[in-house]
Parts: structure tokens; sequence; C-alpha cells
């Protein structure tokens, strides 16, 4: 395999992501579920901004194609208790 | 008996909503009148009044109107939307500095331009990402927005003026516009 087609890792691939978390208060981490995916969570720090995240399907769009050039699809995401309803 | 309110959809998607067909452009914007959408966020009115003035002094555009949104995490309320589709020519909302109002600003400038409207949507460019998942979301991957430089609530009024001027190259050429005054 060439270097031009590696995989991506997991946290290559969603480091943008991260910092784009970063910016309204929010920590992302992920664990896989199975060999082939993974489960992205999603915490509150103490200054989040309860408003600011994305609704839960375009939170597993972005995930969805950001772990595109990794060799693992998304399982779900798991935000903070507070936004999951 | 408690009343129930309607919930709103946070994507804005709705039946008969794949339609990915951009609105034609005007090429001047001569006389046209702009609607500036302003989702509550700061500095976005600012940033707003002031792209709006240089179409107006460089490209001879008519007047301006400002709205505000009530909540800037979701899309415009439709009959928000109504009432600017017909009282203007073209649009420009701003600012999504955030995931839910990036998320929502690409979502209102897609309803714009599927009823008819050219608009901008403006960002920030650390939710780049955002916007670009709602416009997926809302079946129109390819829709073109602009994102200024992050962060903007936290500038002084000339820093807000200097991103609105780094943003005119890109706001006529997102509306089509190829004539000056």
């Amino acid at each position: 395999m060439t270097e031009a087609t590696k995989p991506q890792t997991v946290d290559e691939a969603l480091q943008q992501f991260t910092d784009m978390m970063a910016a309204d208060g929010y920590v992302l981490s992920w664990e896989p579920s199975d060999p082939q995916r993974i489960v992205v969570r999603i915490d509150a720090t103490e200054g989040a901004c309860a408003d600011c995240l994305v609704p839960v399907n375009v939170m597993e769009a972005i995930m969805a194609k950001a772990l595109e050039p990794t060799p693992y699809a998304l399982d779900h995401v798991i935000l903070p208790a507070e936004a999951a309803h | 008996m408690a009343q129930l309110e309607a919930l709103l959809d946070p994507t804005g998607m709705e039946a008969g909503a794949a339609d990915t067909t951009l609105s034609p452009r005007p090429v001047s914007l001569k006389g046209l009148t702009i609607g500036l959408l302003d989702n509550t966020k700061p500095n976005s009115t600012l940033l707003l009044e002031t792209i709006a003035a240089q179409l107006q002094d460089q490209y001879g555009a008519g007047e301006a109107r400002l709205y505000t949104k009530d909540y800037f995490g979701t899309p415009v309320k439709q009959t928000l939307l109504e009432e600017i589709v017909r009282e203007c020519d073209v649009v420009i909302t701003a600012v999504g500095d955030c995931g839910s109002c990036s998320a929502a600003t690409v979502a209102d400038g897609i309803m714009f331009e599927r009823a008819g409207v050219p608009t901008v949507s403006i960002t920030s460019d650390s939710f780049l990402m955002s916007g670009q998942a709602m416009a997926s979301v809302q079946g129109f991957p390819g829709f073109d927005f602009y994102a200024v430089k992050h962060p903007m609530a936290s500038l002084t009024a000339e820093e807000v003026r200097e991103r609105a001027m780094t943003a005119m190259p890109e706001v006529l050429r997102i509306l089509g516009v190829e004539e000056g005054r």
C-alpha cells in the first residue's frame, strides 16, 4: 500500500471535528463497538455552550463522512445526557 | 390540560425537500432588495450591514432589510422565510459560528434557494464541517456557502468590518454578480 492510499487513523480522521467541538466546549472521544465500527462520544466541559450542539443526525453525518478514510464505520454517536432528548 | 407546542425539526427537513436546484442568479444587483437574516449571534448584525453597504455602494443594490431569527440553533421559521421571500431579491444570512448555528445557517440558505432566492450563508471556518454536513443532510451536498475566519463573537467593530471586506469577493461569486455600478 502506498503512503497516498494508507488509511488514516481514527484520531487523524476526527482531529478537525475534535477541534470544532472544542470551540463549543465539548470533548470528543471514541471506542470500537466491534472490529469494523466505532462509537463516538461527546462530553460537555464546564463551559460548554448548551445550545451549540448540532442535531444528532447532522452529528452522525459529520462523523460518518470523517471516518471514510479509515478502516472503520460509525456505529453511533452518544451526546451529553442533557442534549440527547 | 397543558397545550402541546409543535416541535421544530432542527434540520429543517420536510417532505419534498430533496430538490437541489440553485435559484437563478441575478448577474447585477442594481436596485435589488437585499434581505439580511441575523441569527442573533454576536457581531452578526454588523457583519451583515457592512456587506450590504458595500453591495449598495459598489454594486448599486437597493434597500437592505434586516430580519432577526428568534433562535440561532434552528432553521428560520416558515412565516419569516415567506416574508423575506416576498420582500427580498437576494438574501445573506449570518453568522454560523457554533455547531448548531452553522448547521442552521446553511439550512436557512438552502431553504431560501429552494424558494427561488439567491442566498449567501456565512459560517465561520471552525464550523465548516458542520455546515457541510447539514447541506448533505438537506440533500444539497454541493451547497456553496462562505466561511469567515473564526472567531466572530469576540471581534471589535473594526475587525468585523475587515471580515466583511474579506468576504466580499465570495459573496459576489456565490450571488453570481458580474456587474458593478
